[in-house]
């Protein structure tokens, strides 16, 4: 439990350090290029460590089915999305929503146990924690110029 | 309204990407799992930029090195994520990690770090986080 906890907070704060690097990439270029760019680079430093660890037999290609090709494109949903919703509704708004549809996604997908997870009861204190996540995220966002460095997740 | 489709739709995809992921590394194991995700999205995303040729990507050159590393992180993101979610579920990993990556980014700006702009702690922002944390807590009750 514990540990689960430490490892979602380092995730988290590692994509806003992945997430200020890549603004730096898009200042200079574009959205795609940066996209293009940390997904090759996060390709070929997985590829890497997956061989150091275990080696060419740890890609048996015959096992892979074709619809892993959706976690990848997945990813790329979300930047095309990110990218829109921003230029139209602007940084602050859009995470917002964006936050509001995670987790209750992840709320959702928790009670039914989808694709092979194991199924968490819904329960109401489940509901009223995320409220009061999403609650706390607009007080924080309240007239806060700073917020557009949480944006580009693009991993 | 177009926006708001499209950040509901990306909010979604952010957990989707995150229990799919979860779902073929228990097939592929986790770090064949993040180098095959990380390979399918790179050439979809190099195909829309052969499209959409967005910014100007010859000005690569111009960007500091230690930022285009950044992907690397990926990998320790991807991983950390699927552990978590399957061992304490997917609300409370999404829960933590928002919580941890709004807090980081704002110790970011606190700090001015990577040549951002300081930006100052105010009572908002201190209740905010309270209140954030406090629902975390609410979920284990």
């Amino acid at each position: 439990m514990v540990m689960g906890i430490l490892l979602a907070a380092s995730a988290g704060a590692a994509i806003s350090l992945q997430t200020v690097f890549n603004n730096k990439v898009n200042e200079k270029t574009g959205n795609w290029t940066t996209t293009v760019i940390a997904l090759g680079m996060g390709f070929v430093f997985s590829l890497m460590v997956s061989l150091l660890v275990g080696g060419l037999s740890s890609f048996q290609l015959n096992q892979l089915e074709t619809w892993y090709w959706f976690g990848g494109i997945i990813g790329v949903g979300v930047v095309f999305c990110l990218v829109q919703a921003i230029k139209r509704l602007g940084p602050t708004f859009t995470i917002s929503i964006v936050l509001t549809a995670q987790l209750s996604t992840a709320f959702f997908w928790d009670s039914m146990g989808w694709l092979g997870l194991e199924q968490i009861p819904y329960s109401f204190n489940k509901l009223a924690g995320i409220i009061i996540i999403i609650g706390g995220v607009l007080v924080f966002k309240y007239k806060s110029p700073g917020s557009e460095n949480e944006t580009s997740h693009s991993n | 309204m177009k926006g708001i489709i499209y950040a509901v739709l990306g909010g979604i995809c952010i957990t989707l990407q995150a229990v799919v992921n979860s779902r073929i590394s228990q097939d592929i194991g986790i770090l064949q799992t993040i180098t095959v995700t990380q390979f399918t999205g790179f050439i979809l995303a190099s195909f829309i930029l052969l499209f959409v040729r967005d910014g100007n990507y010859t000005q690569i050159k111009r960007v500091k090195s230690p930022y285009l590393f950044a992907g690397a992180f990926g990998l320790f993101i991807i991983f950390n994520e699927v552990t978590a979610i399957q061992s304490i579920g997917v609300t409370l990993t999404m829960s933590v990690l928002l919580i941890a990556q709004i807090v980081m980014a704002f110790l970011i700006d606190a700090k001015g770090l990577f040549g951002l702009e300081k930006k100052k702690l105010s009572v908002p922002q201190f209740i905010g986080i309270g209140m954030m944390i406090a629902g975390v807590i609410v979920m284990q009750l």
